[in-house]
């Protein structure tokens, strides 16, 4: 149960952070460096690597390894693992990536190399050098790693605490030193000027829709991201009006799992700022999942399959004709919404190896509610509409800012390819957003804060994504 | 802004003698320290960049005096990187480590044990095992949790020192700790140390497991995984221990760290094993699958990890995840490990309710670009066939479609299944040997040659031109592979079995023994041609009886691994071992084995397929250091029983035995399991079996092999259901 270091590498395939491999001779961190490199040079493409890579041992003595890595932003984090734990790996990486994003706000070669001091720290903190991790929790981290000064002074004028012990030199102060909190999670003595605490539920649909327009499997993610900037020590206890269309939770350790499985209420000490508090799985008919049926289960199985499907908001039909080198496409795009506009839609068509010459119009058509028509017809020129095409990846992405309920969009146009039998993808993929809403309709009854005396300003916001895979 | 902008500038390749001056000019007027943080960073900076900062060892220890944190722990980053190297000067140092132990700042104190613990150098030991003693005892917690890693240092770096000195014992003793995050700690360095091959040998029991289940609620998802791997070290001796052990986790399925929650899927697996109340067994398979899918919502790596997982736990517990074969279906824009992997789960999860859904998705990836993937889609819908009878049809005329697009990659693989398709349904089928027969020019390569090769021969008597065909594909006899040869030379033998009064298939037969035995250097074509030869030339009605003999039926029961072997697997949840679906002492020397150890409590199933471990017996004080050269051969009289004949190749038997060029590849896969795992892996040659360790991670995908191969496997088609 332990990894071996952790690397970071730029996008030439360079290293510029590594941690000690203190227990390992100098050559390991390069070996395994070289073998992600070689085995990116002959992927076909870069998301296509092996995530765990095999690296057999340069001489007798050591042993064989593997290298578990994850790409983020411009630079690639590899961990090699001479034990046997590649999941607790990109567990750790995950973490540590989080954190990186915590003290820096965005991930990238740049930062990293201006603040290495700050990562080498974080690195020692998090990671000792038999590769058992140490303190991830932010919290408590920033306690021990000073943030870089920009961000200390961003969070103190956003009315964040920061203990004025990290700043004095010797980690020591009056609020007790590091780890004085008895909730590993949460800071002690945390005070802001205004008690606030917002929730962020934000459901992702992911689905697959075969040539007939039938939803293959669907199935909607949900995160309830949480910010809390909440004096002393609150303890929460969020309750919902529905709370049997969350299925397969999984919640960070500040929750009491104990209660949720008692009466389905959230009950947490939150920790301070940003954090996710609950991911879960959302099914629109949760009497068929296999946790209360039994043997009824194989026999209505078949029975369940379409009521099992989350609607999908949106359809599409698309004609494509093919020939020798080369094709035509129409594909239209009718919201099923009533109400909300889908908002920045992108649909992706990968046309192929060897495809181009791309001619298309992007229209609306039809329906929808006239005068929204009439008021977007008026602006010349601009439909809210657009077409582009990425020569590298051979990808036609169709985009729509807004498309308002009912409304019917028309992508139509025709592409060459250099050989003779043209290979499009046979699918479309389709994201889009809708804001203020939420497929499983999850409802905040009411939140409690006890323990403190204050009276705290609470929010909470809906908001889907989808990501559709469409297929001709 | 100014500053984090600037420390970009620190990654310049600077002098030795530049950064020494900067560093003596610091030591005057250096208000609040700032030169000497600056001089250190750029140091710093270069030693990443791998510059050899070594020579200012002596300059750079001068700064330890400053009493400023962030300057001391540069100072320790740097005497990490080159303490080791510098054993003659490191005594320097040790005055500062000795005072930073008693420092009144916590972190400090750690920081000193820490940077020692690191040093495996003997003074810095020595000095080490003095103060640890201390620190494992400090009133902070911080501190004490600190302590615990270091103990498992010291142990790596002196194993007697750290025996000797009570520290196992005290590490004991701090499973007990009031802070759950030193009882985590503690629990991790055990781990470590009994994980060593020359370690004391570290167990659970019940009390202690217990103790260990009450700190996991408050500690830290890296306490939690410790604690929770513990408890594999934990032997439960009545059924209801297992029991409310279970009970007790199962809690932290819900957890959002993926690695607790497959940590804790394994822990559960485990005690199964130890469990009766067939009513829990079931309740907890259903409390499996859900946290499984949710891990399908993380990052492909993750994702990954988890279907290499979810392929092994799905053989063992079937009744995991049963219904949600929809959650595996393979989007476009997966990466392709992320497809294949996804591929197999759906093929196991396929049956007659749900073979429509899995055949019409499989059919929509034989469409796709990337041609690995669709040829294992082609092969899939072939093997769905095989293992679901209801679905077999549509299989067939899907197949018949795909062979009518003409793809040659896509013909070969189709080809080569229908192959097995004839043998798992004999008699139903063979209508379409002439669709087969038109494509044979699409064949290029050596497995669906061999197997269009083997339908030839095989029904010859239906095929009308089979002679002609077979002809044509004798012309390039000698230039074709083994493989392809030996296929060309039992058909023909078939074929003049058929037709025993047609010249043309007698002067065939004639060529082709004639090849096989005076023109071809592979022994196991000359043996067989010769093989076939003398049974012509001695009695050809009993060669006909050999040669067509009836061949068992093929099922899929048997691609599933073997039983022992999977419990074994499944100890590993979560790591390489079940990535590769081998037992990580197979391919990582220092990996300690793991085995399901009897106990009254073992259920009659688990102790039915139960395989010991042979951990190496070494001498409990031995410690085995590597020399150079060859690595050093361990006694074999260690476990003289256990080695299992390495020419026990199946591969071999077969060919000889049963006249046919069958597919018995896998077969060989699935009992290679407990072969390689009864061979010490300590053998002559510690890699000796890495090939097919890792050769067989892409072999091992389920394929239909012969019944023949696996005698009553057929039992334990109810052991693994319940």
């Amino acid at each position: 149960m332990a990894i071996d270091g952790l690397i970071v590498l730029d996008n030439t395939g360079r290293p510029i952070i590594q941690s000690g491999f203190r227990s390992t001779s100098t050559a390991y961190p390069l070996l395994h460096v070289d073998a992600f490199n070689s085995a990116l040079s002959k992927a076909s493409r870069p998301q296509d690597i092996d995530p765990v890579i095999y690296v057999p041992a340069y001489n007798n003595v050591e042993s064989p390894s593997a290298c578990c890595h994850v790409s983020c932003g411009d630079i690639r984090f590899l961990c090699p693992v001479s034990g046997d734990d590649p999941l607790f790996a990109f567990a750790f990486l995950r973490t540590f990536i989080d954190i990186l994003y915590e003290y820096f706000g965005n991930v990238s070669a740049t930062t990293m190399k201006e603040n290495f001091d700050v990562v080498y720290q974080l690195l020692e903190e998090t990671l000792d050098s038999g590769g058992h991790p140490l303190t991830t929790s932010p919290n408590a981290l920033r306690d021990i790693v000073l943030p870089p000064s920009l961000l200390t002074k961003l969070l103190s004028v956003a009315g964040a605490n920061i203990n004025s012990t990290i700043n004095s030199g010797s980690g020591l102060g009056a609020a007790g030193g590091p780890f004085s909190s008895p909730i590993p999670w949460r800071k002690a003595g945390l005070r802001y000027a205004s008690n606030e605490i917002y929730f962020d539920m934000v459901e992702e649909l992911k689905a697959i829709v075969n040539k007939h327009g039938v939803t293959v499997s669907s199935s909607v993610w949900g995160k309830i991201e949480t910010n809390s900037k909440l004096s002393g020590t609150p303890d929460c206890l969020l309750t919902f009006t529905n709370a049997r269309v969350l299925t397969d939770c999984a919640f960070h350790p500040c929750v009491r799992l104990q209660r949720w499985t008692r009466d389905k209420a959230l009950s947490f000490v939150p920790p301070d700022g940003r954090f996710v508090l609950a991911e879960y799985r959302y099914s629109p008919n949760p009497s068929t999942t296999p946790a209360s049926g039994s043997a009824s289960a194989t026999s209505t199985a078949i029975a369940n399959l379409a009521k099992d499907n989350v609607p999908i908001p949106f359809s599409i039909k698309m004609a494509i004709d093919l020939e020798a080198s080369g094709g035509s496409f129409d594909i239209t795009l009718t919201s099923r919404l009533s109400t909300r506009p889908l908002e920045n839609l992108v649909a992706e068509f990968n046309l192929g190896e060897g495809s181009g010459a791309i001619k298309c119009v992007a229209s609306r058509g039809l329906g929808g509610f006239g005068s929204r028509l009439g008021m977007e017809s008026g602006v010349p020129g601009n439909i809210g509409a657009s077409w582009a095409f990425d020569s590298n990846k051979k990808v036609l992405r169709w985009e729509i800012t807004s498309i308002p309920p009912s409304s019917v969009w028309n992508l139509h146009g025709s592409f060459s390819t250099s050989t003779s039998v043209p290979r499009p993808a046979h699918a479309l993929q389709v994201r889009f957003e809708i804001q203020s809403h939420t497929f499983s309709a999850l409802k905040v009854e009411q939140l409690k804060v006890t323990g403190e005396t204050y009276k705290p300003y609470k929010g909470v916001r809906g908001r889907s994504i989808g990501n559709v895979e469409w297929r001709w | 802004m100014a500053q984090a902008g600037q420390d970009a500038k620190f990654f310049q390749r600077g002098k030795i003698e530049e950064f020494r001056a900067e560093l003596q000019a610091a030591e005057t007027k250096d208000k609040k320290y700032v030169k000497r943080k600056i001089a250190l960073k750029k140091i710093v900076a270069n030693i990443t960049m791998g510059n050899d900062m070594s020579p200012l060892f002596t300059d750079v220890v001068q700064c330890l005096g400053t009493p400023l944190l962030e300057i001391k722990k540069m100072v320790y980053l740097f005497l990490v990187s080159y303490g080791r190297s510098k054993p003659d000067q490191i005594h320097l140092v040790i005055p500062n480590f000795l005072q930073d132990c008693n420092d009144r700042n916590p972190l400090i104190r750690a920081l000193a044990i820490r940077t020692m613990s690191y040093i495996p150098i003997p003074v810095v030991t020595e000095a080490l095992s003095e103060n640890l003693r201390h620190c494992l005892k400090d009133r902070d917690a911080y501190v004490r949790k600190t302590a615990a890693i270091c103990v498992a240092k010291l142990y790596t770096a002196d194993p007697r020192r750290a025996e000797k000195g009570g520290f196992v014992e005290m590490l004991r003793d701090l499973m007990l700790d009031s802070n759950a995050t030193v009882i985590a700690n503690a629990v991790a360095a055990l781990s470590e140390i009994g994980d060593r091959q020359d370690g004391v040998i570290f167990k659970l029991n019940l009390t202690t497991a217990n103790k260990l289940l009450a700190a996991l609620g408050e500690s830290s998802e890296w306490g939690q995984i410790y604690i929770l791997d513990s408890l594999l070290r934990y032997v439960p001796e009545q059924h209801s221990d297992a029991q409310t052990m279970a009970e007790r986790i199962i809690v932290q399925l819900q957890h959002a760290n993926s690695a607790v929650v497959l940590t804790t899927i394994k822990v559960l697996l485990y005690l199964m094993n130890y469990m009766e109340d067939r009513r829990l067994i079931d309740y907890c398979c259903k409390k499996m699958g859900p946290p499984l899918v949710t891990l399908l919502s993380s990052g492909p790596e993750v994702q990954y990890v988890a279907l290499r997982n979810i392929l092994l736990i799905i053989q063992r517990r079937p009744a995991v995840l049963k219904n949600d074969v929809k959650v595996f279906f393979c989007k476009y824009n997966d990466p392709i490990y992320v497809k294949l992997a996804k591929l197999e789960i759906m093929y196991r999860l396929a049956r007659a309710e749900n073979a429509p859904e899995v055949l019409a998705e499989l059919q929509e990836y034989a469409s796709e670009v990337d041609l690995d993937f669709v040829r294992k889609a082609v092969r899939s819908i072939g093997r769905l066939a095989i293992k679901v009878e209801a679905a077999a049809d549509s299989c067939i005329q899907a197949l018949l479609n795909l062979i009518e697009t003409k793809v040659s990659y896509v013909v070969q693989e189709a080809v080569i299944v229908i192959k097995d398709i004839f043998r798992r349904y004999p008699g139903k089928y063979e209508g379409i040997i002439p669709t087969l027969c038109e494509n044979l020019d699409l064949l290029d390569e050596p497995e669906s040659k061999a197997a269009m090769v083997w339908i030839l021969g095989q029904f010859a008597n239906r095929i009308d031109n089979a002679d002609e065909l077979l002809d044509d594909l004798l012309y390039t006899f000698l230039d074709e592979s083994v493989e392809v040869q030996l296929a060309l030379l039992t058909a023909s033998v078939k074929l003049f079995i058929y037709k025993s009064k047609s010249d043309t298939a007698k002067d065939l037969v004639h060529k082709v023994l004639k090849w096989a035995t005076e023109e071809v250097d592979n022994p196991d074509l000359r043996d067989r041609g010769f093989m076939y030869w003398r049974m012509l030339a001695i009695n050809p009605a009993v060669a006909g009886e050999i040669v067509l003999a009836e061949k068992p039926a093929i099922t899929t029961d048997s691609d599933r691994m073997d039983r022992g072997a999977l419990d074994q697997l499944l100890l590993h949840t979560g790591t390489l071992g079940s990535i590769y679906h081998k037992n990580p002492e197979t391919f990582i020397r220092n990996a300690t084995g793991k085995a399901l150890i009897d106990s009254p409590a073992l259920n009659t199933h688990s102790r039915a397929a139960l395989v010991p471990l042979t951990r190496a017996q070494l001498p409990p004080t031995a410690i085995s250091i590597p020399g150079p050269g060859p690595s050093e051969p361990r006694p074999d009289t260690v476990e003289p029983t256990s080695l299992v004949p390495l020419d026990a190749d199946p591969e071999h038997e077969s060919t000889d035995a049963d006249a046919e060029a069958e597919t018995i590849d896998d077969a060989g896969s699935d009992d290679e399991e407990p072969t390689v795992r009864r061979r010490p892996h300590d053998s002559s040659d510690p890699y000796s079996n890495l090939d097919s360790a890792f050769g067989n991670y892409m072999a091992d995908e389920p394929r239909p092999m012969t019944a023949g191969n696996h005698r009553g496997r057929h039992n334990d088609e109810d052991d693994l259901l319940f």
